[in-house]
């Protein structure tokens, strides 16, 4: 269904009504004396369902979706799989990173029907095992890349992959790939520390 | 150590967080849970004249549509500093009345997120519009000094010592300049989130907070209910940073919602909606008046500014009382005067006064310094005190003179040329630096503690105190793990739950230095309790003495307070009101110190302002968590570097409100701004405060670092920037003040 090639956007989408959701959370209407919020027709008819066959973190998920949702809304509200934080829900933040198809997209753009037939991983599924943390979590922790915590999932998935990518190969170069991901508590230093840590013991 | 000093251990909820498990209130997420979305005004002063919830109501999925007509009986919480228990005494959607653009007129709950988002999106308003203003150019009847007003006059009245104007008067050297500090968002990542349900007539809430007593208390007011009926969850804040330090506006809508449904209702505010449901730093101007002698001992010094409340409250101001006590100025006077403003009052955002004012009065001495063309750093360590200018009494400690020396040394301070744009690049790169101070008043609050250690090897600490990232967890442990000779991963701290513990305000710095002290006490408690059962204890795995007594488990119970607080303060406590000590107290007054060296690059011809590198040195008294303290005062550096140069709240004089109210628009710093941070702190305990020695760390790391970018900025171009944040446009207005 979806051809797009694994970024956020909405390319491929079936009804490209994400926009008008996005729309409506934001809005504040510049007119004086008129509703906050878009005019719509009446009692919209309930958006229809679509099948949804997704890979998140190694397991298969078979999902019926109102089309409107974003690929973070699936995880957190529908799959209990919280990590991926919701900052801002405009990708202005990077807090929902995930990876799909070994890429890092803000989840809270990803409509998520685009999401068919792709394998996506989230931090729950990051470590190799439930008792071990992969060697980027490891090194948040070593260099206190972290305060409140609330970016770190998505510092870490943006982290993996700006390694993958060849981003890290020095700390500027880090700095400006990971400039995507805010945190607010700005534990920037920690977190370029930890990128270039954990790089080499990434392996292949 | 053997010195008292701690080890750097590392942050122990850090296991958690890097793997996405740390569970903040939006996680909640269940089968049954309903979602809200609300529906503002987009108007900023007026009434309701027609509201349209029809569509809302029959959009699919839809269950409820709340506006002012349906909250009968909702009381407000009162606003904190009069009482109350939230950041304003105004509860939206209890009346047509709006105050401010943005506020809440409708909240809609639906079975999903899209659905509550869209239908939210349906409600239709129409309004009788009034004027406003936002400006700090208000008519004289929207200005209210603090001094002679309804206010609390020991807090709030004019600082005054000695005789400021008569010596100002007389001074042989002078500055007087006026500053400006912009609207600003504290914008923590976490959104302003709760959940609510109600369980037996009793209402849960999780919510990300700094107060979760006043979250409690406030609901119980606001539906009346007895307090014993609600419980309010927050393990973990997002970041908080000041705006959420009470009781939030949607906190209740959730609330009625919930009970309505009888199910659980998720309400998350979203980005843009935030820049207007709940506090923010308001505008603030401040004309500083320096007047010294030509050796640079400062004779006078006169503080006034003004300060943006909303019309419904009056949100005071205390820049002075930290400018008051900066040097050994005998000669003070510092004047506040609050201006009224149509917004959502505003309130504190990180240092909410020192930073702003620390700007002023950091600039104003730099400019000092240049008019004496003394070295600023010598300038400052020439008016150093022991003694409080303001009461006469002696300060607890202060280090204010070795933070500068050691900061000096680190950042190569001795090298600087002090004529301005003397220092350049071969490409022409202006390079300035720039050095100011900050301090802080060191306080603390009363907290009641219960540590349990169980045979199985659990031992558990339930505190007053709440994590929002600063690393009060770490810090807790790492006491009761001295205290107790155990390995601090062994120790579960829980705070920020009103179940646990009766739960104080954690803000103004104050958390650490008063939970620690009540982790440090019961750990000594329960030393005595196991010595009862084991009478040769002397610390280590509390189990084994357990397990050879009996016993599954001991308890015990503490409460501390301030010194000099009356036991009186225990009732606030258990009522969710504040009840803070400091900077004064009956026999000392108590600040924390921070002495800042900033870099700035100039580009020659874009003017770009780059900062590769901040050295902070800071007082704080003993530094009980050295990992999580270092971070944090890294990020007290990027909080300034981002006042300094990036972050304002724009309003809109025709429409009312924020207008960038969003992370693209209200500019914060990224990883790429980011320079680095070279941190140091002097650790020397202050006994006075408390045993531990603890003063307060995350504020005074931040006040000061503004001014020491904008001297830095002064430094490179010869250009003194008196308005923040520093842009380019007043970069390249100004004529280029460099040589090529
Ligand atoms: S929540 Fe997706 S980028 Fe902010
Ligand atoms: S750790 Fe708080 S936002 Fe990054």
């Amino acid at each position: 269904m979806s051809d797009a090639e694994g970024d956020c956007g909405t390319q491929g989408l079936p009804h490209p009504n994400r926009r008008e959701v996005i729309a409506a959370g934001i809005s504040l209407p510049v007119v004086a004396g008129v509703a906050s919020g878009i005019a719509q027709p009446a009692s919209t008819p309930a958006p229809e369902r679509i099948p949804l066959r997704v890979t998140i973190n190694d397991a298969p998920y078979e999902l019926s979706l109102d089309p409107r949702t974003s690929a973070l809304d699936m995880l957190r509200e529908q799959l209990s799989l919280t990590g991926a934080k919701k900052g801002c829900d405009h990708g202005q933040c990077g807090a929902c990173t995930i990876h799909v198809d070994g890429r890092r997209v803000v989840s809270c753009l990803t409509p998520a029907l685009q999401l068919e037939g792709r394998q996506v991983v989230t931090i729950e599924g990051l470590a190799p095992s439930s008792g071990e943390l992969h060697p980027m979590q490891q090194a948040f922790i070593d260099h206190d890349g972290l305060q409140c915590g609330y970016c770190t999932p998505g510092q870490i998935m943006s982290a993996v992959a700006c390694v993958r990518e060849g981003h890290a190969g020095s700390a500027d170069q880090i700095r400006e790939y990971m400039s995507g991901n805010l945190c607010r508590c700005g534990a920037y230093a920690g977190i370029v520390a930890a990128i270039q840590q954990a790089a080499p013991r990434m392996g292949g | 150590m053997p010195d008292g000093k701690y080890p750097s251990t590392p942050r122990v909820d850090a296991w958690d967080k890097v793997r996405g498990a740390a569970i903040y209130a939006a996680d909640d997420a269940r089968p049954r849970m309903l979602h809200g979305a609300l529906a503002v005004a987009a108007v900023n002063r007026g009434q309701i004249v027609s509201l349209d919830v029809e569509r809302a109501r029959a959009a699919p999925g839809v269950r409820l549509v709340l506006t002012h007509q349906d909250m009968q009986g909702v009381q407000s919480a009162g606003f904190l500093l009069g009482g109350g228990f939230a950041f304003q005494s105004f509860q939206p959607m209890l009346s047509p009345a709006i105050h401010y653009r943005g506020q809440p007129i409708a909240l809609v709950v639906a079975d999903t997120v899209e659905a509550a988002q869209h239908a939210a999106s349906l409600v239709a308003a129409t309004y009788a519009v009034e004027p406003f203003q936002l400006s700090l150019d208000a008519p004289a009847q929207d200005i209210v000094a603090q001094h002679g007003s309804p206010l609390p006059q020991a807090t709030y009245a004019d600082k005054v010592a000695g005789d400021a104007d008569g010596a100002y008067a007389a001074a042989a050297v002078k500055v007087d300049a006026t500053y400006l500090s912009p609207p600003q968002h504290p914008n923590p990542l976490e959104l302003l989130s709760t959940v609510a349900e109600w369980r037996d007539g009793t209402l849960i809430v999780k919510e990300g907070s700094q107060n979760s007593g006043a979250v409690r208390h406030g609901l119980a007011r606001q539906l009346g209910l007895d307090p014993a009926r609600v419980q309010v969850l927050s393990p973990q804040a997002g970041g908080a940073f000041g705006q959420k330090n009470s009781h939030q506006s949607h906190t209740v809508l959730a609330a009625v919602a919930a009970r309505r449904l009888d199910a659980p209702v998720k309400l998350v505010v979203s980005r843009s909606q935030g820049f207007h449901g709940a506090s923010f730093r308001p505008a603030s101007r401040h004309r500083v008046r320096l007047g010294a002698d030509r050796a640079g001992r400062i004779a006078a010094a006169i503080h006034e500014a003004d300060q943006q409340t909303s019309r419904h409250d009056l949100f005071p101001a205390s820049f002075t009382e930290m400018t008051a006590r900066l040097y050994g100025i005998r000669n003070f006077r510092g004047h506040e005067r609050m201006v009224r403003t149509d917004v959502q009052t505003p309130g504190y955002m990180r240092a909410p006064f020192e930073h702003p004012a620390g700007f002023a009065f950091e600039s104003a001495m730099d400019e000092l310094a240049y008019a004496l063309d003394m070295d600023p750093v010598a300038l400052r360590l020439a008016n150093d005190t022991t003694v409080d200018p303001l009461t006469g009494r002696p300060l607890s400690s202060r280090h204010l003179a070795e933070c500068l020396r050691r900061g000096a040394e680190r950042f190569g301070w001795a090298r600087r040329s002090m004529a301005p744009a003397s220092m350049v690049e071969r490409d022409g790169t202006a390079i300035g630096w720039g050095v100011a101070c900050g301090a802080h008043k060191a306080a603390a609050s009363p907290a009641a503690a219960r540590l349990e250690a169980f045979a199985d090897g659990r031992i558990r600490l339930a505190v007053a105190g709440h994590e929002m990232g600063q690393g009060i967890r770490t810090a807790l442990a790492n006491v009761l793990a001295r205290r107790l000779s155990v390995d601090p991963r062994t120790i579960e701290i829980i705070v920020g739950d009103t179940r646990a513990a009766d739960q104080h305000l954690t803000a103004g710095s104050w958390g650490t230095a008063s939970a620690t002290p009540a982790a440090d006490a019961a750990g000594e408690r329960l030393i005595q309790a196991l010595r009862s059962l084991d009478p040769g204890y002397s610390g280590g795995a509390p189990a084994e003495v357990l397990r050879r007594a009996g016993r599954a488990s001991v308890a015990v119970e503490v409460a501390t307070k301030a010194p000099g607080q009356p036991d009186a303060v225990f009732q606030r406590l258990q009522g969710g009101l504040p009840a803070v000590q400091g900077p004064e107290f009956p026999d000392f007054v108590s600040m924390s110190y921070a002495a800042h060296f900033a870099e700035v690059r100039v580009e020659p011809r874009t003017r770009r302002v780059r900062v590769p590198r901040i050295v902070t040195v800071v007082d704080c008294g003993r530094v009980v968590s050295p990992r999580t303290a270092e971070s944090q005062v890294r990020g007290a550096a990027i909080w300034g570097l981002g006042s300094a140069l990036r972050e304002i709240s724009e309003t809109d004089g025709r429409y009312g409100g924020f207008v960038n109210a969003d992370l693209a628009e209200y500019v914060v710093p990224v990883h790429a701004d980011v320079p680095e941070i070279d941190v140091g702190f002097i650790d020397e305990p202050d006994p006075r405060l408390n045993a531990l020695g603890v003063k307060g760390l995350g504020e005074v790391a931040m006040t000061g670092v503004a001014a020491a970018l904008a001297n830095a900025v002064h430094h490179a171009t010869g250009l003194r920037i008196r308005e923040l944040p520093i842009r380019l446009d007043q970069l390249l207005a100004a004529p280029a003040a460099r040589p090529t």
